[in-house]
């Protein structure tokens, strides 16, 4: 089963940009892996492999631009290329929706960027959708739905 | 009070972390005295509540704003629910009590008429599922998939049923039917929808120890009875016509293949009876998946590396195993690093199922030596060492060398790892003859003796020490020595090479009779080294422990006075050292040296052969000289290095010379010579193993268990007085002796010493014993065998 842990992005400065825990940890246990994981990844080299092994699981991450984005996967039965791919179709979709999306982008918008994430990654991380065209479609439709206060109107 | 947007703004402005903290503070401050206030506006609300996940996300505390959320949700403003259960999902967690209040508003929201939201409330169950939501709201998600017809409200709860499913186990009987009823609905099954059956279906088998109904067996068959479903999904998504939407470069839904191959070999797994019918096919079409996409994207990689997972996994036939190790080592013949770390973590899971068809890799294995990343370094080369074997020894060692060669200070745990790990093959008589071996031990040695721990190092003291041939020795020690000394501008060794200078020093110590002379090693020579040696590692005391036992022993191999001279000084200097083990051992030798020649000689000369604690019985027919220890060799494997801190024999000169009499113990005592007593109760309950002319021999099994035994040899003398007696002991491959002292060195006639011998391992307890004592002047030297009739 797909479970991914979590997924963080984090900047280049090792500011957080976006969190989100699919496993129950405790307060203290976040903050400790958002630092470690922060001072692991940023000292990794540009030629080195996307994924490691932290504590008992796998982290998968990947570098876009300024931003790293880092999933927690399971050791053992997560694929991690998978994984990888899962990173970047969020990226292709973010992009799309922001028309070439920045690390600004997401700062100011990070609601949007958790509302991308909440149509593709849902209980304990486990993919929902993999069309591109469904998720822009979808939240397109409630960003609508947003701006209109009728509810009933656009959906009667 | 500003926007969001400001808020963001003036954090991001701040100079300093100090700063930054103190914006965040007092907006933390505001809001949550904001949120205290009950005639706040919605609006207002909303605008604190987005401030708030910024904080959430900056890592500040935010408990306090978790009923807010649900104030947020229960509005009927699309806007505001839209904030509230992206709120909820973030802040709020299953254990909380504050779940109970969810209940109500989810139950609303799952019966909305707007999708969106019934669509959002799916979401928030689906991460906030508490055992009492599970049971409270099952109803509302079956009756979503049982009658909505709007994929994104079918798929979201197909996996809100997984996850309900894992948390109440007796819900499984509820949603399985569901799984065939909305396969079989081919209008509403978009890959969205397919997720959520797959993902449905693994939760059943998931659960299924967790269910306590009898009727597991008929929900699992009806699982079964997919199965040719998700077949023929598998082969429609690699064989129909190209569909943008799904494409990931080339390769058609790689989620959805991925997760359709995990569900199958879940179910094979399960029940490896019931779905038999179903292998061969499975088998085809995972070598028909293997096989298509483009070889070098990572979506291709992607559905590869799980195909393989899953031809392991299921342990399928021996032609789907070579054809899944075939496809690792293709992956590793390619550029991507990452493909490169799955591999090689994948294949040496499988080295111990398909040896053969991974060492057919080899080539692409060590080539990942040269990769810049250390994790996939530490990988192939732990790879190597599952591979290596007779046939590919000399192939592999000499990559790995290279690699040594090569490595930089970034490689450090990588060549640790190797060095230790090489070593071990490289004492091994299996892995070719004794010189390459002893070649390419002080070869590594050459290249990184400072990572080598101490244990290795002596290990190729060891091996060299026990070389056969004095060629062969002289060979050796004259490369080791011409390359320290005469240090050629091109010399590899480096300064904190201390594996190599130790072994340098202990080589000239030894064997500097064997080179002098060749080389232009002279006398001169050798001894100013040593003792600028003396002078640069005055602060290593283990290298000048080394250095202080190698003047000694040299002094008594060279001829010329002054140099003699000037090693007692060298020894002489350390006489007031502040490290307390060089002091003691500088006066020792001081008074070493003053010996006479001719018994300096003997106590100075070169080591025995030095069995290690293991003594293979079954090579014992090729060094039948010396199948085994002495007593004082076997004590302990650093013996050889630390040889006059414990060994007995120098120990007593200074009360005259000769193995007669009673050993000292290592804090330097006198050890209580044993006194026979009462012979009869000694040799109450210990067989009579071996008897002669002269003596007889009783062993007794004092302890065996937990794969240790303790013998207690007793030799009792017969009429003779019996001197210089020494044992000697071999134990079977598979174990370990160690030899505690021989209770005393001479017997009165009809008297007994003992002799302990400690055995580790596992196996029949057998013993090959040599005695060698003197009696009526005679030298005399016995052996035997015997077994025991305990096992380890």
């Amino acid at each position: 089963m797909t479970d991914i842990k979590y997924m963080i992005l984090i900047s280049r400065q090792g500011k957080v940009r976006l969190v989100r825990w699919y496993h129950t940890f405790t307060a203290k246990e976040e903050s400790k892996m958002l630092k470690e994981l922060a001072a692991i990844v940023l000292s990794r080299k540009a030629r080195m492999c996307n994924i490691l092994e932290y504590h008992d699981h796998k982290v998968v991450y990947k570098r876009y631009a300024s931003l790293y984005f880092v999933c927690g996967i399971n050791a053992d039965s997560d694929n991690e290329l998978l994984t990888l791919e899962i990173i970047h179709r969020f990226v292709e979709i973010m992009d799309t929706y922001f028309n070439n999306v920045c690390e600004l982008d997401i700062i100011f918008n990070f609601a949007k960027a958790y509302d991308i994430l909440n149509e593709m990654l849902m209980c304990d991380g486990s993919l929902v959708e993999t069309s591109k065209q469904e998720i822009i479609k979808h939240i397109t439709h409630m960003d609508a739905v947003e701006t209109n206060d009728n509810l009933n109107r656009v959906f009667a | 009070m500003g926007s969001l947007k400001t808020f963001i703004k003036e954090v991001r402005s701040a100079k300093t972390l100090a700063e930054e903290k103190s914006i965040i503070t007092k907006e933390s401050a505001k809001i949550r005295t904001k949120l205290k206030d009950d005639h706040l506006s919605l609006e207002k609300r909303r605008k604190n509540i987005q401030k708030l996940l910024y904080l959430y996300i900056l890592g500040e505390k935010t408990h306090f704003a978790q009923v807010e959320c649900i104030n947020l949700i229960s509005s009927d403003d699309f806007q505001n629910k839209r904030l509230g259960y992206l709120a909820a999902v973030l802040l709020l967690d299953e254990q909380q009590e504050i779940l109970t209040l969810l209940t109500n508003l989810l139950n609303n929201d799952l019966n909305h008429p707007n999708s969106y939201i019934v669509s959002m409330a799916l979401s928030a169950l689906g991460s906030l599922t508490s055992p009492e939501l599970a049971r409270d709201l099952y109803p509302d998600v079956e009756q979503i998939i049982n009658r909505s017809t709007e994929p994104l409200l079918v798929k979201k709860a197909l996996q809100c049923a997984a996850r309900l499913v894992t948390r109440d186990a007796a819900l499984l009987e509820i949603f399985y039917p569901y799984c065939k009823k909305v396969l079989d609905n081919h209008r509403l099954c978009t890959h969205g929808v397919l997720l959520g059956v797959l993902k449905l279906c693994q939760s059943i088998i998931e659960a299924r120890n967790l269910y306590e109904f009898d009727n597991y067996l008929e929900i699992l068959a009806s699982l079964i009875d997919s199965m040719p479903e998700f077949f023929s999904l598998l082969q429609n998504l690699n064989s129909a016509v190209f569909n943008q939407e799904f494409d990931v470069n080339g390769t058609s839904d790689p989620f959805l293949q991925v997760e359709l191959l995990r569900t199958l070999r879940m179910l094979f797994a399960c029940a490896p009876e019931k779905t038999m019918q179903y292998v061969d096919k499975f088998g085809d079409l995972l070598t028909q998946l293997a096989s298509i996409g483009d070889g070098s994207k990572n979506s291709a990689h992607a559905v590869a590396y799980e195909c393989v997972r899953t031809i392991f996994e299921l342990q399928l036939d021996q032609s789907l195993r070579v054809l899944g190790v075939n496809i690792l080592g293709n992956f590793l013949s390619g550029k991507d690093s990452n493909t490169k770390y799955v591999a090689l973590n994948t294949l040496s899971r499988v080295v111990p199922q398909e040896p053969r068809a991974v060492k057919k890799h080899r080539k692409f294995i060590t080539k990942c030596l040269l990769d810049t990343d250390a994790s996939i370094k530490v990988r192939s080369v732990e790879l190597i060492f599952a591979i290596l074997d007779e046939t590919n020894v000399q192939e592999l060692t000499n990559e790995l060398i290279s690699f040594l060669e090569i490595s930089t200070e970034d490689d450090k745990d990588v060549v640790n790892y190797v060095v230790e790990h090489i070593m071990v093959v490289l004492e091994s008589e299996r892995y070719g003859e004794e010189r390459w071996r002893l070649d390419m031990a002080i070869k590594v040695l050459e290249l990184v003796g400072e990572y080598a721990s101490y244990e290795k190092v002596n290990e190729v003291m060891i091996m060299i020490n026990n070389a056969r041939s004095i060629e062969l020795k002289a060979s050796l020690v004259l490369k080791i020595l011409s390359t320290t000394i005469d240090a050629p501008a091109d010399s590899k060794v480096s300064v904190e090479n201390s594996g190599w200078k130790l072994v340098a020093i202990w080589c000239l110590g030894e064997y500097a009779d064997l080179i002098l002379g060749s080389s232009g090693l002279t006398e001169v020579k050798l001894t100013a080294w040593l003792a600028n040696m003396n002078r640069m590692c005055y602060d290593e005391p283990r290298v000048t422990s080394f250095i202080l036992s190698a003047a000694l022993k040299l002094s008594c191999k060279i001829q010329s006075k002054s140099q003699i001279e000037d090693l007692r000084l060298l020894i002489a200097g350390h006489s007031k050292d502040t490290n307390l083990l060089l002091q003691t051992k500088s006066t020792q030798y001081g008074i070493l040296f003053n010996q006479p020649t001719k018994s300096k000689k003997a106590i100075l000369d070169a080591m025995p052969f030095f069995a290690k604690n293991v003594v293979e019985e079954t090579a014992s027919s090729a060094e039948t000289r010396q199948p085994v220890k002495s007593p004082q060799a076997a004590k302990e494997t650093n013996l050889l290095l630390d040889l006059f801190d414990t060994d007995p024999v120098p120990a007593a000169i200074p009360g005259g010379l000769g193995g007669q009499k009673p050993p000292l113990n290592s804090n330097g005592q006198k050890a209580a010579p044993h006194v026979p007593t009462d012979h009869e109760h000694v040799l109450q309950a210990a067989d009579k193993i071996y008897d002669c002319n002269n003596l007889s021999v009783y062993g007794k099994v004092v302890f065996c268990a937990h794969q240790k035994a303790v013998i207690e040899l007793n030799i009792q003398s017969k009429q003779k007085k019996i001197i210089n007696l020494h044992t000697m002991a071999a134990v079977a491959k598979l174990q370990q002796l160690s030899m505690g002292t021989l209770s005393s060195g001479v017997i009165d006639p009809s008297g007994i010493a003992k002799q302990q011998l400690e055995l580790t391992g596992s196996g029949k307890l057998k013993l090959r014993v040599k005695l060698s004592y003197t009696v009526d002047g005679a030298e005399v030297s016995e052996q035997f065998d015997h077994r025991f009739a305990e096992s380890l």
